[in-house]
């Protein structure tokens, strides 16, 4: 285990009724790495992402978050140095834009009120929703709903922030304002692995892209080789296939 | 357990003679209460002012007060105005009555929650509005109600054992009779509990069955 | 003396007979909270092994099939072979036990309707499970339960006049009483019984939709 890994994920398998969805994924984040994940419907990406914070929980392999590894023990206290980013949001319906970003900070990380206002203002107004403290989810855009979860996983001040297709359940038009935020993110030196198939996204914010099928990585490397000349014929026919219909 | 089971062989045959009597009682009373209760909630949906008017101070005035004391008004109050029911009548009047009100609530509801553009398609394609009530909303609505309708029949199967504060003699009055006359009421109630239990679950496994055949994707769910 | 004297001298009789009703009424709704809460955890984050799950479908099923009448009496006599209990401490508890049965299926489905997604993401945010449940889940899921709930409140206030039948002497037996005095004015006796009830309804039911107009927020409005 390499020490300047701020996120080391080992050789995680995991199988649901005998199908084997992963097949032993092992890669590593340094502090300030942005790595996307792409790859076809089905071929493993969120059961990964969910294995990583022990939402589902891997049948083998070891994660480190910093140095410690994940472990059932200490999941909550893992869980809250990662944020996770749902393609649904799963913005907490009966509380305001404030207390959705606040309520962790308090009740997990155990900050004052005052603390925790503040820190939500900040990142509220980090992803341009400044105005919408008093709104409630359902008032909100679908665009606006997923920059509000970001901002909640930004306020735990984590390590690392996980994405699972956080554009993929909106309209077209609203993908761009998340995108944004995201890629102004990465450019700030956040540590995320991003599950999306928005290729600009990739193109521009990625150190590298991790091109996944059936629970294997199939190939990785920056985002230049993977779009340029990608050596397996399943990468290069999957990144065709997004740059038409993406 | 072995003197429970030898009280049940003595007196069950005797209690069992009010299973019919109760059930008469409550299907006499549920089925006078449906087309009550369809009544009332056309007059509350469709009804002019009077009709909406008169349904809802009715539906309000039985939903608002407890079953015992409109059986008992029935019975006991209104032969001070010359009106006399025997008590089996009065008890199917009074269950009548107040589950016609619930009826109609739900009926309502589900009345309500069949989308109108069914009724406008319906019209479009020539249909009379009774057509289009008759054809469209009503095979619709009676679907979606069948849930709640069942929770309100069973309610009222329950009920029934009201009538024995009246004298109408069904399980209940027959089981306090047996009680007095071995001043064993616990056994017997318990009994009583047993036959009552039996009667509500076969009750519910049948309509849970019209539930399932009646189902229809998209209009209801299982 | 005719009859509205004798309301007016006895009125003080039928208030005390309404506060009879209402302790009866807080009590069981307390016991029926506190118990169906208890049940509806245990059903939904308990262990799922039989020997935990199935007593408490038994219990449900049992309590809802069975006439409150026959609960009261199961109690009234049960109890009192063990120990000296006055009737009204027996009809709390059958009546408490009872509402239980109806408030852990009401709590359940409000448990339920909250998408599971709330669950996972506050999990993932680091809150243990104890944690989300009464941050995130419970306020959530007391939104989805006012509504029925209201319902169960109405259905107990008109149950509490079956307490009658063990001897209680709430609102509806204390009117007996009267109407034993007045020689057969029965139908306004009855009248003005049904009126405090319905009085007390009306008083329930706007507070609790008071509260939970004071508990809307957008996206969980009726
Ligand atoms: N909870 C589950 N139970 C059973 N199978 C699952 C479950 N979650 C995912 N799968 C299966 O695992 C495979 C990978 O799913 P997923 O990780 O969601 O892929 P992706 O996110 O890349 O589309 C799919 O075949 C899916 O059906
Ligand atoms: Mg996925």
């Amino acid at each position: 285990m390499a020490d300047d890994l701020i996120l080391d994920v080992q050789d995680v398998k995991k199988a649901y009724d005998g199908l084997e969805v992963l097949k032993g994924i092992s890669f590593g984040l340094r502090k300030g790495d942005t790595k996307v994940l792409i790859g076809p419907s089905g071929s493993g990406k969120s059961t990964l992402l969910r294995c990583i914070n022990h939402l589902t929980v891997p049948d083998a392999g070891r994660i480190y978050l910093n140095g410690h590894e994940v472990l059932d023990d200490n999941i909550d206290a893992m869980r809250a140095r990662m944020g996770f980013v749902f393609q649904d949001f799963n913005l907490f319906s009966h509380l305001s834009v404030l207390d959705n970003v606040r309520i962790c900070q308090i009740k997990v990380n155990g900050a004052t009120k005052e603390a925790a206002t503040q820190r939500a203002k900040r990142e509220l107004e980090r992803v341009g929703l400044g105005d919408k403290a008093d709104a409630y989810p359902a008032e909100l855009s679908g665009g606006q709903q997923q920059r509000v979860s970001i901002a909640r996983a930004l306020a735990m001040d984590p390590d690392v922030l996980l994405f699972d297709e956080p554009t993929s359940a909106l309209d077209p038009e609203l993908t761009g304002e998340v995108v944004r935020v995201m890629q102004q993110l990465a450019a700030e030196g956040m540590t995320m692995v991003v599950v999306t198939h928005e290729m600009s996204f990739a193109r521009q914010a990625a150190d590298e892209i991790i091109f996944m099928e059936n629970g294997h990585i199939v190939e990785q490397g920056t985002p230049d080789a993977m779009f340029t000349d990608s050596v397996h014929e399943r990468t290069r026919a999957f990144l065709n296939v997004i740059a038409e219909h993406g | 357990m072995q003197e429970f089971i030898s009280f049940g062989i003595q007196w069950l045959p005797e209690l069992l003679k009010g299973v019919p009597i109760t059930l008469s009682l409550w299907i006499i009373a549920i089925t006078l209460g449906f087309f009550l209760g369809l009544a009332l909630c056309w007059a509350r949906v469709y009804g002019n002012r009077l009709f909406y008017w008169i349904s809802t101070v009715y539906v309000e005035l039985f939903r608002g007060t407890p079953m015992l004391v409109q059986m008992f008004f029935i019975y006991l109050g209104l032969p001070q105005v010359g009106i006399v029911f025997d008590a089996f009548t009065a008890a199917v009047i009074a269950i009548t009555l107040n589950s016609a009100a619930y009826q109609a609530e739900y009926f309502r509801g589900s009345v309500l929650s069949v989308p109108k553009g069914q009724i406008v398609a319906a019209r479009a394609c020539g249909m009379t509005q009774w057509q289009a009530i008759r054809h469209i909303m009503l095979p619709q609505a009676l679907r979606r109600v069948i849930p709640q309708w069942s929770n309100e029949a069973i309610i009222e199967l329950k009920f029934t054992s009201i009538a024995y504060t009246i004298g109408v003699v069904e399980i209940t009055a027959i089981a306090y009779d047996v009680g007095s006359r071995t001043l064993d009421f616990f056994m017997i109630f318990l009994w009583a509990g047993l036959i009552y239990l039996a009667l509500t679950s076969t009750v519910a496994s049948l309509l849970g069955w019209l539930e399932r055949r009646t189902y229809v994707p998209g209009v209801t769910s299982i | 003396m005719d009859i509205y004297d004798v309301l007016l001298r006895d009125f003080p009789f039928l208030l005390k007979g309404l506060g009879v009703a209402i302790v009866l009424l807080a009590a069981l709704l307390a016991i029926g909270f506190l118990l169906g809460m208890a049940i509806c955890l245990i059903t939904l984050y308990g262990p799922k092994t039989r020997l935990v799950q199935w007593p408490l479908v038994v219990y449900e099923r049992v309590f809802r099939g069975v006439p409150i009448i026959i609960m009261l009496f199961i109690f009234f006599y049960g109890l009192s072979g063990i120990a000296d209990i006055p009737a009204f401490t027996a009809a709390i508890l059958a009546m408490g036990l009872r509402s239980a049965a109806y408030q852990s299926q009401i709590f359940r489905s409000a448990f339920q309707s909250v998408p599971a997604g709330q669950m996972m993401a506050a999990r993932a945010m680091g809150m243990s499970k104890v944690k989300a449940i009464r941050h995130i889940i419970f306020p959530q899921a007391a939104r989805h339960a006012i509504g029925p709930w209201t319902n169960e409140f109405s259905s107990e206030i008109k149950e509490t006049s079956l307490a009658y039948v063990i001897g209680v002497v709430e609102l509806t037996r204390q009117a007996h009483y009267i109407i034993t005095s007045t020689q057969g004015n029965v139908l306004t006796v009855f009248a003005v019984v049904a009126l405090l009830y319905f009085i007390l309804n009306r008083a329930g039911n706007s507070l609790l939709y008071a509260f939970e107009r004071k508990l809307a927020v957008p996206g969980f409005e009726k």
